[in-house]
Formats: structure tokens, C-alpha cells, sequence
């Protein structure tokens, strides 16, 4: 039950009101019985649809009576010619339409709808496709008609590229439209996919346009979020590809890191699969994989890369011997890498961003924006100004404070990372102390140190159980009060 | 351009103390008057409305002033004959929705063998589609609420092997959008009560690493509004039962701190009858037994372990019940 007021009415009121739904619920289980009376005697006929329509005209929910409305229909119709078919299938898309206006948002009618189109001798889906844009008019973010859109659209055959129209159209009518934004998510990849990398949704030239369109939105009504998430999407390096991040192996143990969980096995063409490996979370998928036996083969320390294929793809390791055991470590992507153009539109877009926190120095959906753009465009230069701005964004944004400390965390650890790895050291030790760190990220990258350093930061019980993924390390630094 | 946010204003007249003796009252009272308005029109969900009572009061640790007897003699005349299936009430048709209710009544009686659980398992087959899909009945519509229901069926009752989980996955990952979160079926919207189905889904199956966690958690993240209420979508008004399937959604990936707890709590409570007890939607309005499980669920989630036992986010019932079912479902931690 939704968003129904509770209000005080008067003892004759209630009194009076209380007759009323006495009176519907009577109606009710007499209809119901009858109902059931007949559908026991197989009495699938015009009497049961009127009855059916009688309780779903109310109540679009009662599933039951649209299964037994499905069944009568096909009974009635079973010996008809397709015309007086198509005329009663007709004449029930209009129920559904009646039932529609008192619940818009009705999964039984909805489905009913489609049952009955598939069912038609000769659907017309243009004109449900007409009938989804009057619905969408009323209410633009019912996603039971968006996805009925999505449906009829397909079997009406309409191109992508005129949905793209439509929903551009939606947008321009209301920028905070998150169903259009979603929709327009989904339609880009398939009108505008990226020519080379695979993991990058879009090309550069229509990542161009649509920066530009979304922070005219944006920047409409910098308070609606719909176009800022948009903006996310755009910006927004997700999981990357697999790939080995790290390995180290020495006497009595090794550890083998991903750059995202693999089920190690499962892959077959691996020079050390003999090794027990196991998971470090004990899941069958995980991105950190340990040994831990008396001793190892010494015939392994030797090698100077290590390979795996996994699905029809190698993965290699370039491996340096050290004393006493051999290491490989291979620096993870942070971000995507933008094309100049693009570089140049996210630059500008950064100065808009900064011009208008000059008015509005406490905009949350700008600083948040401008810090990923910060990323985006030079992560290492823009460090102390974009940890700055996630630092503001814990107090003016206050419930999402874990988020942000969190964020920080990993752009903490990442810098560390990046530059032990372009140092080129040995694993020995890596400081990671004094960075307000709440959370471990790139665990499975720090599970080849021998000692990690956590000394005044912010870790809590809750991280705790990633400990587990440090494999190497003989010295674990950790804060005494940690709760 | 002005705007107006989507929210509601908990301040007035909000009490922020539980009346935990008023929701115990309220559910256990519920459907004591058979020719109740409210109880007669919500029939075809029974099912489910016995399973928010039961856990509801279960969570309480009063689950005895329900009649066990009762409610498995109900369930046992509810199993349809034919295709195993479990119906909302006597006289309604079986549903793979009112099917996960049922078996989570009896696992929290202890009491699959009262029906036959064989039957359910072939009914819960029969649904899965070439593609991985489930159907909700035989009438053929797929969501992704419906593939949370079989998995979480079939792994109470210890059937996973009968359904193609690694198709079922590939079709609940097809569903997956670029913000990172979920709809009802592919190219559908992100919405959080489909987000909890299907990460409640990888949860039981152990997938959760297909999930972006960070990408997604900060979309649910931020659904919560200024009132410390969650609302479902972008845009849209907060309700209590978002308070569940956000919180869920984001304990099972270990990020329930990227929320303000303290400011759901207040939310929550704001949502109490303090006359007849029970939680409804928002501030003010009508009080229901959906509502008032899900409020009292995320109060647990939220950690207030005094008054209710420890809740399982995944599959919505106390933790005792999976321990001595020895169910175990994926959670991630950060």
C-alpha cells in the first residue's frame, strides 16, 4: 500500500465509511465465489469475463483473474475466424487501457497487454508504440511503460536511431529524466559503439556530444541529479579487463593477483598449475590466489615471466629473481585514456565546473564532478585539489561521508602503488601510513609485500577480514585502537 | 530555476522512540477480522503477507502468538496438485513469488517436510527459460524478481543442481545497466528493489564478483535523501521498504557505511503508527504488514540487536534459520 494519508475523520465518518467497504467486500466474495464456482465447471465464457472485469476494474493486481480472463478468451475465441477474434482481442486491450488509468503501474494489466498482442491474429504495435508515448506523457518515469516501449518497439521494428530521436526529445522536454538518460545508455553502445577498445562504451566523437549535452543539463538545474549521473557514466572507468597484476613466489609460497576476480581453476594452460592454489576468500572466483606449502619446486624460481590462458586469451608477467624469491608486478589503469579531443572538451568542462563554484562553493554534484574530471584529465597533477574537494564533500554532503572517505582511500592507495611500481624496488615494504585510509583497496596487489605499514589511519573492524589477502607480509602495521 | 526536492518533512510530529509492543499488537492482530476491507483486497498476496508477519515476528522473538498449525495446514491447501506450485490463498493460482513465501514460513517452522518439496522443486524448473530466464507462472512474464525466486527456493531447499545456474546468471548479468545496478529484464531501468533481487541473487549463487561494487553502492548510496529516507529511484520520494532492498543491497557488498544510519533510523521511526503501531511508506500515511517487515528488518540491518534477532540480507529471515540450514550466501567486505 502506497502513499495513502492517514487522516482523522469524525466516529460517523469512519461509521459511514466502514458500510461502504462492507458493502465492497460483500460484492467482492460473491463475485469471487461465483468466479471460482464457474472456473471449477469449466464455465470459461462471456459471464466470467464480465465478472473478472468487475473485480480487476477496481483492482488491477488480483493476478489470478487476468490468468482466468486468458484462459476464457482463448475458450470464446477458439472457434472463431480470425476477424471476430482480432474484435474481442481488441475490445480487451481496452479493458486493460481502463485498468491501466487506475493503476499505471500494474505488473498483471501490463503483462495481460502483451499476452493478448501475442496472442492477436494481427497485432498492431505501431499502435501501442503511439499509445506507450501518451502514457509516457503522463507519467515520463513509469518503467513499466518504458519497458513496454522497449518491447512493442521491437516488434514494430522501429530503429534504434528514432528511438534515440524520441528520447532526446524527452530530455530536451526535462532534463531530469533519469529514464531517458537510462534509455539514451543503452542506445549509444548500439549507434555509436567504439571502434577499437572493447570496455569503452562509446566513441570519442559521440563522448564528445554527449559531454556537451549533459552539462547544459546539468548546469540547467544543478541540483537534479539525473544528468549528473549521466556524467559519471560518461567519465567513469568501471572494472577493468583481465589481466595478472602480481605475482611473487618464493620458497615456501606464492600468490598470484588479477586484476579482477578469474576462477584460477578453471584455467588450464598455467606453467604452475600442479601448486595447490587456493583462493584467498575461499570463493570460487577471487581475485587473489595463494600457495602456501613447505616447499615449493625450485625449478620455478628461475623463470623470468609467467603466462596463463584463460577463454583463448594469454596473460603474461615479465618476473625479476630476487634473492630469495622471484616478483612481477604490472601497474593497474586507473582511469580510461581519453583521446586529445576529448581531453580538450573534459578541460573545459572542469573550468565551467570551477566557474561555477565560484557562485555556488558548496554545489555537492559539482565538486563531486569536478574532482572525477580532475582525474580524468591529469590525475597525478590534480591530486592535492581533487582530494580537497572529496574532503569538503564529507561535510556538506554529509550522509554519504563513508563514500567519500572510502573514494579518497583508493585514490590514496592508488598513488602509493603507482609509484612503488615506477620505482621499481623490491616488495619489501610499502608505506602506506597517515593517509586517513578507512578502507583497502588493490588488495590483491599489496598481497605480495613482506611488510605493510596502516599506522595512523582510520581502518575498522569491518576491513579486517581482507588481511587475509597479504599473503607476503611478515609485518602487518595496524593502528592499537582499532574498534 | 527553483527546485523543489523530491522528499518528505520528518520533523513534525515524529516520534523517535520504537513502540516495538504496538508492532508486535499490530501483526499479531492482523487478519484477525477476516472481513477486514484492507484483508480481503490484498488476498492475492496472503502468502506473502503470512511470511512479512511471520518473520516480523520472529525478528521480535514473539512468532509464537501466531498458530503454526494454522499456517501450515494454509500452506499445505495452497501447493497446487498438478505443477507443485504454491499459490497466495485458496482459490488463486500458484506463483513463483507466493512459492518463495511458503518455503520461507516453513524453513522458519522447521517444517519442509510438511509438503511436498519435491513437487516445488520440478515447479521452480519447469519456469527456467532457454535463455536462463525464469517465468513468475505459466502465463510467461520474465523479471528478475522471479530468477531471485528460484535461486533462493532452490537453495533452501537444497536443489540448486536442478536449475542451469550459469545460465540463470548470464541472464540476471544481461539485465545489468551502465550505472551498475539492475532492472526487471535486459535494457529495463535501474530500480533498487530489482538491485536487491539480483544481488541477492549473486549473493545465493556466489557471483557476487560480476557486480562493479563501487560503481553501483554509490548509485544506491545516493538514494538517500536529506530526510535520511531512501527512495527506489533518481528523483523519486523516499519509502520504507527502499530502506530494505538499499540496505540489503548494499550490507551483502559490505558497504552499508556509505549511507547514514543514523539518519535512515530517524526515518524509519518517523514511519511508526504510534496509535495502532506498524510502519507505512512515508511520514503520516497508513500503516501495512509489507512496511512494517521491512522497516523492522533494516532496524536490525542497522544493528539495534536488542530488540530484534540478527537479520540475513540476502534472504530476508533471521540469521538463526540459515545457520541451522547451514546456508551460507555470499557477503563482501570493503
Amino acid at each position: 500500500m502506497h502513499g495513502r494519508l492517514k487522516v482523522r475523520t469524525s466516529a460517523e465518518e469512519a461509521a459511514r465509511k466502514k458500510k461502504e467497504q462492507d458493502l465492497k467486500v460483500k460484492a467482492y466474495k460473491a463475485a469471487m465465489g461465483r468466479i471460482h464456482q464457474k472456473r471449477s465447471t469449466n464455465e470459461l465464457d462471456q459471464e466470467m469475463m464480465t465478472l473478472s472485469g468487475q473485480i480487476l476494474a477496481r483492482n488491477p493486481d488480483v493476478f489470478t483473474l487476468w490468468n482466468i480472463r486468458k484462459e476464457s478468451l482463448l475458450e470464446i475465441t477458439s472457434s472463431l475466424e480470425d476477424e471476430e477474434k482480432q474484435a474481442l482481442f481488441d475490445k480487451d486491450l481496452g479493458f486493460v487501457e481502463q485498468c491501466l488509468m487506475v493503476n499505471p503501474k500494474s505488473y498483471g494489466a501490463w503483462h495481460h497487454r502483451c499476452w493478448i498482442l501475442e496472442n492477436s491474429p494481427s497485432p498492431n504495435w505501431q499502435r501501442e508504440v503511439q499509445l506507450c508515448t501518451r502514457y509516457l506523457k503522463m507519467d515520463e518515469r513509469n518503467f513499466h511503460c518504458w519497458d513496454y516501449r522497449r518491447y512493442v518497439v521491437n516488434k514494430a521494428e522501429i530503429k534504434p536511431d528514432k528511438e534515440f530521436e524520441f528520447c532526446t526529445e524527452k530530455i530536451k522536454h526535462n532534463f531530469s529524466n533519469y529514464s531517458s538518460w537510462h534509455y539514451r545508455s543503452k542506445l549509444l553502445p548500439i549507434l555509436q559503439p567504439h571502434p577499437t577498445v572493447k570496455s569503452r562504451p562509446i566513441s570519442e566523437d559521440a563522448l564528445k556530444e554527449e559531454l556537451e549535452l549533459v552539462l547544459t543539463a546539468a548546469f540547467t538545474d544543478p541540483n537534479d541529479s539525473s544528468a549528473w549521473f549521466y556524467q559519471r557514466w560518461l567519465l567513469g572507468y568501471s572494472q577493468p579487463d583481465l589481466d595478472i597484476g602480481a605475482f611473487r613466489m618464493s620458497k615456501d609460497k606464492a600468490v598470484i593477483a588479477f586484476t579482477k576476480a578469474i576462477n584460477l581453476k578453471s584455467v588450464t594452460e598455467f606453467s604452475l598449475s600442479s601448486l595447490n592454489w587456493k583462493s584467498v576468500s575461499g570463493e570460487t572466483y577471487d581475485n587473489t590466489w595463494i600457495v602456501s606449502e613447505a616447499s615449493l619446486p625450485e625449478e620455478f624460481i628461475g623463470d623470468s615471466s609467467i603466462s596463463l590462458t584463460f577463454e583463448g586469451k594469454t596473460y603474461s608477467l615479465e618476473l625479476k629473481n630476487q634473492e630469495t624469491s622471484v616478483f612481477g608486478i604490472k601497474c593497474p589503469k586507473f582511469e580510461y585514456e581519453f583521446g586529445a579531443g576529448v581531453v580538450e572538451t573534459l578541460k573545459a568542462q572542469l573550468d565551467s565546473c570551477n566557474e561555477l563554484l565560484e557562485y555556488e562553493p558548496d554545489s555537492k554534484w559539482t565538486l563531486l564532478t569536478a574532482s572525477l574530471l580532475m582525474r580524468a584529465v591529469d590525475r597525478k597533477g590534480y591530486h592535492e585539489k581533487s582530494h580537497e574537494f572529496l574532503k569538503k564533500l564529507q561535510n556538506i554532503d554529509s550522509n554519504r561521508k563513508g563514500y567519500y572517505e572510502d573514494l579518497a582511500s583508493k585514490w590514496n592507495i592508488e598513488k602509493k602503488l603507482e609509484e612503488f611500481i615506477e620505482s621499481g624496488k623490491t616488495p619489501t615494504t610499502l608505506d602506506l601510513s597517515k593517509l586517513n585510509l578507512t578502507a583497502f583497496y588493490y588488495e590483491q596487489y599489496l598481497s605480495v609485500f613482506d611488510e605493510l605499514n596502516f599506522l595512523e589511519n582510520k581502518i575498522t573492524q569491518r576491513s579486517l577480514s581482507k588481511l587475509k589477502a597479504f599473503h607476503f607480509a611478515s609485518k602487518i602495521y595496524l593502528d592499537k585502537d582499532i574498534v | 530555476m527553483a527546485r523543489i526536492v523530491n522528499d518528505v518533512d520528518i520533523s513534525v510530529d515524529s516520534s523517535q522512540e520504537l513502540h516495538l509492543q504496538k508492532h508486535i499488537d499490530y501483526i499479531a492482530n492482523h487478519g484477525k477480522d477476516q472481513n477486514d476491507f484492507e484483508y480481503c483486497m490484498t488476498e492475492f498476496l496472503r502468502m506473502s503477507g503470512i511470511y512479512w508477519g511471520v518473520t516480523s515476528l520472529d525478528l521480535m522473538d514473539k512468532v509464537n502468538l501466531l498458530n503454526k498449525a494454522e499456517i501450515i495446514d494454509f500452506i499445505k491447501k495452497c501447493q497446487c496438485p498438478v505443477t507443485g506450485g504454491i499459490s497466495p490463498c485458496v482459490g488463486h493460482d500458484p506463483h513463483i513469488l507466493y512459492t518463495l513465501s511458503a518455503i520461507q514460513i516453513l524453513c522458519t517452522y522447521d517444517s519442509l517436510d510438511e509438503i511436498d518439496i519435491e513437487a516445488v522443486a520440478r515447479y521452480v524448473t519447469s519456469l527456467q527459460q532457454s535463455d536462463g530466464s525464469f517465468f513468475g507462472d505459466k502465463w510467461g512474464e520474465v523479471d528478475t524478481r522471479f530468477s531471485f525466486c528460484a535461486v533462493a527456493v532452490m537453495t533452501l531447499l537444497k536443489k540448486m543442481h536442478l536449475i542451469n545456474v550459469s545460465k540463470a546468471v548470464d541472464f540476471v548479468m544481461s539485465c545489468c545497466n551502465a550505472d551498475g545496478g539492475f532492472g526487471s529484464k535486459p535494457m529495463a531501468e535501474s530500480h533498487a528493489g530489482l538491485i536487491y533481487c539480483c544481488v541477492g541473487f549473486l549473493s545465493v549463487t556466489h557471483e557476487l564478483h560480476r557486480l562493479d561494487c563501487d560503481k553501483l553502492a554509490w548509485w544506491l548510496c545516493e538514494r538517500q535523501l536529506p530526510s535520511g529516507g531512501l527512495n527506489g529511484r533518481p528523483e523519486k520520494l523516499p519509502d520504507v521498504c527502499y530502506s530494505w532492498w538499499v540496505l540489503a543491497s548494499l550490507a551483502i557488498m559490505g558497504r552499508l557505511h556509505w549511507i547514514s544510519s543514523e539518519k535512515l533510523k530517524n526515518f524509519i521511526l518517523s514511519c511508526q503508527d504510534n496509535e495502532t503501531g506498524g510502519f507505512s511508506d512515508r511520514t503520516g500515511n497508513l500503516p501495512d504488514i509489507f512496511h512494517t517487515q521491512f522497516g523492522l528488518g533494516a532496524l536490525s540491518l542497522l544493528g539495534d540487536h536488542t530488540n530484534f534477532k540478527k537479520m540475513n540480507p540476502t534472504f530476508c529471515m533471521p540469521q538463526y534459520i540459515l545457520d541451522r540450514l547451514e546456508i551460507k550466501p555470499q557477503v563482501l567486505c570493503l
